[in-house]
């Protein structure tokens, strides 16, 4: 059903509608599942995959076959682990435990957990979590590792995590305590897909060194996520923003989300985007090593999501009281260009670094340090993708800016052309109202009147300032 | 800090030490270096001084008075030149392009004729990044490959004057008359901070008229600024890293040489022009976001900007807004400094921030003095 304000929304914003359709009708995917050919298992576990993930679904079903299935599978289990996690109904000493082992029961023919409350909603997946853990012993055996050994990091963390009561209570404190809660949640995560990309030759082995990069990955999504829930998990008692950011602008955390204390708030967003956009020129540094397409989709795609909706967060005065999006056109024109290649990528993330650049507002405290990150971003894609040519400017084929190029002749001439062509026009205007016995008598008069109104005025101001 | 762990520059000699960039450098010198002897040699060694105890030897001279260099370069002995000397880069008519010419290309010259008969071993030569521009068009991320733009080219006979001394002092690298000089040259890219009377001081004035209000362009392009510590750290790196190529028996790999190379020296932190004018008007108290702000287009900028050097070509006076300074503040100029950080192993000490803050308030600080 189609409602009729969604008619008219898109009547209003061609565009918007026209990305729609363009993503809809042209995005032709690199691979296609082929579910004639699937087991019973596999098809339960696309059917989970579809049933827990909205943004990830579609990319993940385009993936490469030889990822296909260890990347849906790796998304399952550490959606399982989060739907433990999340779950408040289940007590610290039941949770602690189901964590930490969460890597033993993924091995366990037919576990199941059904302790999940009525409210979680993802408890369909744990009920059914045997489908999983039936194709998690079909897969290759390194990525079956790679899978493991991040189950177990990341359940430890989540455990540390769950544990740690003055952290449920305060929020987080520190800005590391900020990016260590940021890598347990996004960062391992990234990690694990670095090592799948790599082990099945999809990515440069290079980022297996520069595991810095992959870091960067997931602290970018991440956090731009907490800076545009910040409404949300605020309603549900939850902190993320760490105080030694929000504590330089507002005294209590509360103080944040008063209609009085705007500006300060909007400083401190806007102090969270710059956090947040340090990591973004490395994003696209990673991206670079992607040699197969499907996979720089997958990992493009949330990146271009992150950088719009970053964004459409900075300077927004409606995160402290609501919940925002990009647009559904935003989206699908992003996701159009995050499935070509780096350079389009580039660009977007340049569009929308200036977009930033021209929301930074100079009495921000940051207001430099934004301008600057922003010009870091738009320096380093001109690293990668230069604009100039050293050996052409030398050899005196620079391309040069042919307004700076006119001389004085030439723009007196076009001048004068123009102002000949305007008087012409007008000439020939009153010429035809006269011809057809239009009177001007009445406007000269009145003109005359305005004339030496003005010249007294004139006059009388310039005598005044001879005094 | 002990002392000993400070690296050794032996005797320093700065020329144009009471400067603008040369004070800073001074000021480095004692701070994250250990000398045997610190000289400076200026024009006016009044102003910018060091306390008496720091026992600088301050010598009164003329540059381009060849005899007097090397009668002071006898006495002071230097192992290190840093040659920082150079007038203002602001008016330009006949008179400023003779001084331009004499100062920076004579002087230069003769401070190189002075190094070589008193057997300095190591010159660090103030150039500028402008050499690279013509003016008008974009410089993005460019690096030390771009080409120095030089002679019908270079509408700014100052770039010119700077570009024919860099190419001087460069050429004066193990030459022949005499191989244990070496030299380089550092191009830095808009400095400001304490003692500059040019950048910000034209800056505030525009905030103090009113004319902040306006825009040219889009606020696209993106620019160098350069704290002036910064600049003064980039030239000491280097005098240190000529002094060890000097004391090793090799000629170093080229791509690490630093003898006989120029290098661009900026804050690595290019921003968008109007947003640094913005941040030195918020930093000089004005409270104004960027609502109030009208953006005047750059091609209407350049009409306007026509139209008043013809109207102020009639009346015979210099125009107060040409079309240079629309193009000037519509342009990309920004460097890709990885030369500096790879060889010097050059990092900015102070970030741009810190820098507008402490430079807008040593202009507003000057300004109450006077008052």
């Amino acid at each position: 059903m189609v409602a009729a304000s969604q008619v008219l929304y898109y009547l209003v914003r061609p565009t918007q509608l026209r990305s729609i359709i363009q993503w809809k009708v042209w995005h032709e995917p690199v691979h296609k599942r082929d579910p004639s050919k699937e087991t019973a298992t596999e098809k339960a576990c696309f059917h989970y995959l579809n049933l827990t993930s909205r943004s990830f679904s579609a990319v993940i079903q385009e993936l490469n076959p030889e990822l296909l299935m260890p990347i849906c599978l790796f998304y399952l289990v550490l959606r399982g682990l989060d739907t433990i996690e999340d779950d408040m109904t289940i007590d610290i000493a039941t949770k602690e435990p189901l964590l930490r082992n969460f890597s033993q029961y993924m091995e366990q023919d037919g576990w199941t957990f059904d302790k999940n409350g009525p409210n979680e909603k993802d408890r369909e997946l744990l009920v059914h979590f045997d489908d999983v853990i039936a194709e998690l012993k079909r897969i290759k055996k390194p990525y079956y590792d790679v899978i493991k050994d991040i189950t177990i990091q990341m359940g430890n963390g989540m455990a540390d995590y769950a544990l740690n009561a003055e952290q449920n209570i305060n929020g987080v404190n520190t800005v590391e305590e900020y990016e260590l809660y940021c890598h347990y949640v996004a960062g391992l995560v990234g990690e694990g897909l670095t090592r799948l990309f790599v082990e099945s030759n999809l990515a440069n082995p290079q980022l297996l060194v520069r595991m810095d990069l992959t870091e960067s990955m997931g602290q970018f999504l991440q956090k731009t996520n907490i800076i545009r829930d910040v409404h949300e998990d605020y309603l549900d008692k939850r902190r993320f923003w760490p105080k030694d950011i929000w504590s330089k602008h507002v005294d209590t955390w509360d103080d944040l989300f008063k209609p009085e204390n705007l500006d300060k708030a909007l400083n401190c967003s806007s102090e969270m985007v710059l956090n947040a956009l340090k990591h973004a020129d490395e994003c696209l540094f990673y991206m670079a090593g992607i040699r197969d397409q499907s996979v720089f989709n997958f990992v493009a795609i949330p990146q271009s999501m992150a950088i719009s909706t970053l964004e459409l967060v900075f300077r927004n005065p409606a995160i402290f009281s609501s919940h925002i999006k990009i647009t559904k056109g935003d989206a699908c024109s992003l996701m159009t260009e995050s499935t070509q290649n780096l350079r389009v990528v580039c660009d977007v993330f340049r569009r929308y670094t200036r977009r930033i650049a021209k929301k930074n507002d100079p009495r921000d405290p940051n207001f430099l340090a934004i301008s600057a990150q922003c010009g870091k971003i738009e320096q380093f894609i001109e690293s990668i993708f230069p604009t100039q040519d050293p050996k052409k400017i030398a050899a005196g084929k620079a391309q040069q800016n042919p307004d700076a190029q006119m001389d004085t002749g030439e723009a007196f001439l076009l001048i004068m052309a123009v102002l000949l062509v305007l008087g012409a026009m007008g000439a020939l205007m009153v010429g035809i109202a006269w011809f057809f016995g239009a009177r001007f008598d009445g406007a000269v008069r009145q003109l005359d009147t305005i004339v030496s109104a003005t010249a007294s005025a004139i006059g009388s101001k310039l005598g005044h300032e001879e005094l | 800090m002990a002392s000993e762990k400070k690296p050794s520059l032996g005797s320093v000699m700065v020329i144009g030490g009471c400067g603008f960039l040369g004070h800073h450098v001074v000021r480095l010198l004692f701070r994250d270096y250990s000398c045997s002897a610190v000289s400076v040699v200026d024009l006016r060694c009044t102003r910018n001084r060091r306390p008496e105890s720091d026992g600088v030897a301050y010598y009164e001279a003329d540059i381009t008075d060849g005899a007097k260099l090397v009668d002071i370069f006898s006495k002071a002995r230097p192992d290190v030149v840093i040659h920082t000397a150079s007038p203002p880069a602001q008016s330009n008519d006949a008179v400023s392009h003779a001084l331009f010419k004499k100062v920076n290309v004579d002087g230069t010259a003769a401070i190189v004729d002075a190094c070589r008969k008193t057997g300095v071993k190591a010159l660090v030569y103030t150039s500028s990044a402008s050499v690279m521009s013509d003016n008008k068009s974009d410089l993005i991320n460019a690096d030390e490959r771009w080409p120095v733009i030089r002679g019908a080219d270079q509408s700014e006979y100052y770039s010119e004057t700077k570009a024919a001394a860099e190419e001087l002092v460069l050429a004066a690298n193990r030459s022949p008359e005499s191989p244990t000089l070496l030299t380089c040259a550092i191009r830095p890219s808009g400095i400001m901070g304490e003692g500059d009377t040019m950048v910000l001081y034209h800056m505030i004035n525009i905030y103090r008229q009113g004319r902040n209000n306006v825009q040219v362009g889009n606020n696209e392009n993106l620019f160098d600024f350069t704290y002036v510590e910064n600049v003064a750290h980039g030239h000491l790196l280097a005098a240190r890293a000529l002094l060890l190529t000097a004391a090793s028996s090799t000629i170093p790999l080229d791509h690490e040489r630093v003898d006989g190379e120029a290098f661009l020296i900026t804050n690595d932190q290019p921003v968008y022009f109007w947003d640094f004018c913005r941040a030195v008007w918020a930093a000089a108290g004005s409270p104004q976001g960027t609502e109030s702000v009208r953006v005047l287009p750059r091609g209407l900028g350049i009409v306007l900007g026509y139209l008043s050097e013809v109207f102020f070509g009639i009346i015979g006076k210099p125009p107060t807004f040409n079309r240079q300074r629309i193009i000037f503040s519509c342009m990309t100029r920004y460097y890709d400094i990885t030369k500096a950080k790879k060889r010097l192993g050059y990092k900015p000490l102070v970030s741009l921030e810190e820098g507008v803050r402490r430079s807008v308030k040593w202009t507003l600080d000057q300004e109450k003095e006077k008052n």
